[in-house]
């Protein structure tokens, strides 16, 4: 019975040990996804000529947007879409302006990468050309190796989404003067974001579909102005083009706000170059009837939740010369 | 050969579309060639004059050594180079190029900041046109993550 009590328990600190080791490990292999993440995404190596990468578009100082209405593609083709902000993205189940199945940030990845709708960095049908560039890399070998050890280290597009996917999960934004404010109990710094916030949470009705603390209740509305104006001769006819149901025509998924301030111009087609102009462009009675009063203190509020540790953090900004 | 046929398209382009082409912009047809350094040693050899425009050959991007880092580094299968250029009066100056490369202006290892951006007309075999404030001096003007091998390239004074 005693021996019998001794090896169970033996067994029993085995195991647990075992688990130990496991979660230390899972743990060390997600910071080196990150690690590899975090290089990949400032790697121009991913768009067919070498002048285009993923922070191209996504600027950090501009909360992960870039300034542009709609940004070309690697081989100048024409942009479709204004970029929008990562902040928080691995919080969201539907991706993109409009898509409602993607299975996740690995997946999206590959739109850019090789899509041709627009084409972005132009990879489509040269995807083995990114193993062969990255491969030759010391660096690049060493970091796939400690992040895909299971998978002896292979450079293909499977490893790189899932390391871009563990990166971009790490670029949270909580710390906005709101935030701040919040966490202390304190009140906003000044009167026009304090009359903003009620606004923002009660009469304007814009946490209905905005709503805190990601800013988006990651669900998709018809909010278009009457007649939507083609841009670039591209037609875009939001979640229909992807479900191909005729009530997803023209709707689109709520953006988040968070860093917005840094993120003009607006809208899916960047069509509103100021935050007035695209708190105006929603078809909506309560932002139509806003008074320019009104509209002040919203911005007033909204220019809160710009998070200045996270366009500066160095851990997303672009990496080290050195392999490390 | 087929960098002459290149200077050749680029040129006949400039010409033809002279209609199009804003009166300051007359400095293009003015084309020679300059080739760009990849280090410091290599920077006096590679220079441009202000209002002077040039056809310059670019080098490949692992064998860059830039002065300071670029806010755009560029893939191995890009191309970039630097170039010295001597700013007599201070000023805004622009940078028209001929290819969508990054372009930092630097003086003493400092990059200037950039106060406007756009695109050239169309069809103008202009692609980028980039205005800077800058200060009397030696500036190093780097170019990155372009596409091609060369461009042309044109800094001139317009305030
Ligand atoms: C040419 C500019 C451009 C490049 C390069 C680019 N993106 Fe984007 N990104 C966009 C645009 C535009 C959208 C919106 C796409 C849409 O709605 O269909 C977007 C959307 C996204 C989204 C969805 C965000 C959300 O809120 O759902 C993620 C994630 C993303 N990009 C990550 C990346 C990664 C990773 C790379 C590099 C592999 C990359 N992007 C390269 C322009 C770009
Ligand atoms: C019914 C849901 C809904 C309500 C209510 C709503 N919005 Fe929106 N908002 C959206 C959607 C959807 C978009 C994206 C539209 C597009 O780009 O096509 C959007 C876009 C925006 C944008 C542009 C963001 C960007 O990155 O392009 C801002 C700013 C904005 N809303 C602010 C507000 C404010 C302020 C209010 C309240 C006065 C409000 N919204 C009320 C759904 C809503």
């Amino acid at each position: 019975m005693k021996q019998l009590i001794k090896t169970v328990l033996l067994l029993f600190f085995l195991m647990e040990g075992l688990y130990a080791e496991t979660i230390k490990n899972s743990d060390t292999i997600e910071k080196a996804r990150v690690k590899l993440g975090h290089r990949l995404f400032y790697e121009a190596d991913l768009s067919i000529n070498g002048t285009m990468a993923c922070a191209t578009c996504h600027e950090q100082r501009r909360g992960f947007c870039d300034g542009n209405r709609v940004h070309p593609g690697a081989l100048d083709d024409n942009g479709k879409r204004n970029v929008p902000t990562l902040a928080n993205v691995g919080k969201f189940k539907n991706l993109t302006w409009s898509h409602d199945h993607l299975s996740g940030l690995a997946e999206q990845s590959l739109a850019p990468i090789k899509g041709t709708d627009p084409v972005e960095m132009g990879m489509n049908g040269h995807e083995d050309e990114i193993a062969k560039r990255l491969g030759q890399n010391e660096c690049y070998q060493k970091l796939f190796a400690a992040a895909f050890p299971q998978e002896k280290g292979v450079v293909n597009l499977g490893t790189l989404t899932q390391a871009l996917e563990s990166f971009e999960k790490t670029l949270i934004s909580e710390n906005s003067i709101y935030d701040q404010a919040k966490k202390k109990h304190k009140k906003l710094p000044t009167k026009d974001a304090r009359d903003g916030e009620k606004l923002f949470f009660g009469a304007a009705k814009c946490n209905n579909c905005h709503t805190a603390p990601l800013f988006s209740d990651d669900a998709f509305h018809q909010i278009q102005p009457k007649n939507l104006k083609v841009y670039n001769g591209m037609r875009d006819n939001g979640l229909f083009d992807v479900t191909g149901n005729e009530k997803d025509k023209n709707v689109f998924r709520t953006p988040s706000l968070r860093n917005v301030a840094l993120s003009l111009p607006y809208w899916h087609d960047g069509s509103a170059t100021t935050l007035q102009d695209a708190i105006k462009k929603h078809k909506l009675k309560t932002n139509n009837k806003l008074s320019a009063v009104e509209l002040r203190k919203i911005i007033a509020f909204l220019n809160t939740l710009s998070d200045e540790s996270f366009i500066n953090n160095p851990q997303f900004g672009k990496p080290s010369l050195e392999c490390k | 050969m087929k960098k002459l046929l290149v200077i050749g398209v680029l040129v006949g382009s400039l010409f033809a579309q002279e209609a199009v082409l804003p009166l300051e912009l007359d400095a293009w047809k003015a084309l020679s060639y300059v080739g760009a350094a990849k280090s410091v040693d290599e920077l006096s050899t590679a220079t441009l004059k202000v209002a002077k425009a040039s056809y310059v050959g670019l080098i490949s991007t692992p064998k860059m050594k830039y002065v300071i880092r670029p806010m755009n580094e560029g893939g191995t299968v890009s191309y970039g180079g630097m170039f010295e250029v001597q700013i007599n009066e201070s000023g805004i100056y622009r940078v028209v190029l001929g290819n969508a490369s990054w372009i930092d202006m630097t003086k003493d290892g400092k990059p200037a900041q950039s106060i406007a951006h756009s695109e050239g007309p169309k069809n103008s075999g202009i692609r980028k046109m980039v205005d800077y404030k800058l200060e009397s001096g030696m500036y190093v003007l780097q170019l990155s993550a372009g596409a091609d091998n060369s461009s042309a390239i044109l800094v001139m004074k317009i305030k």
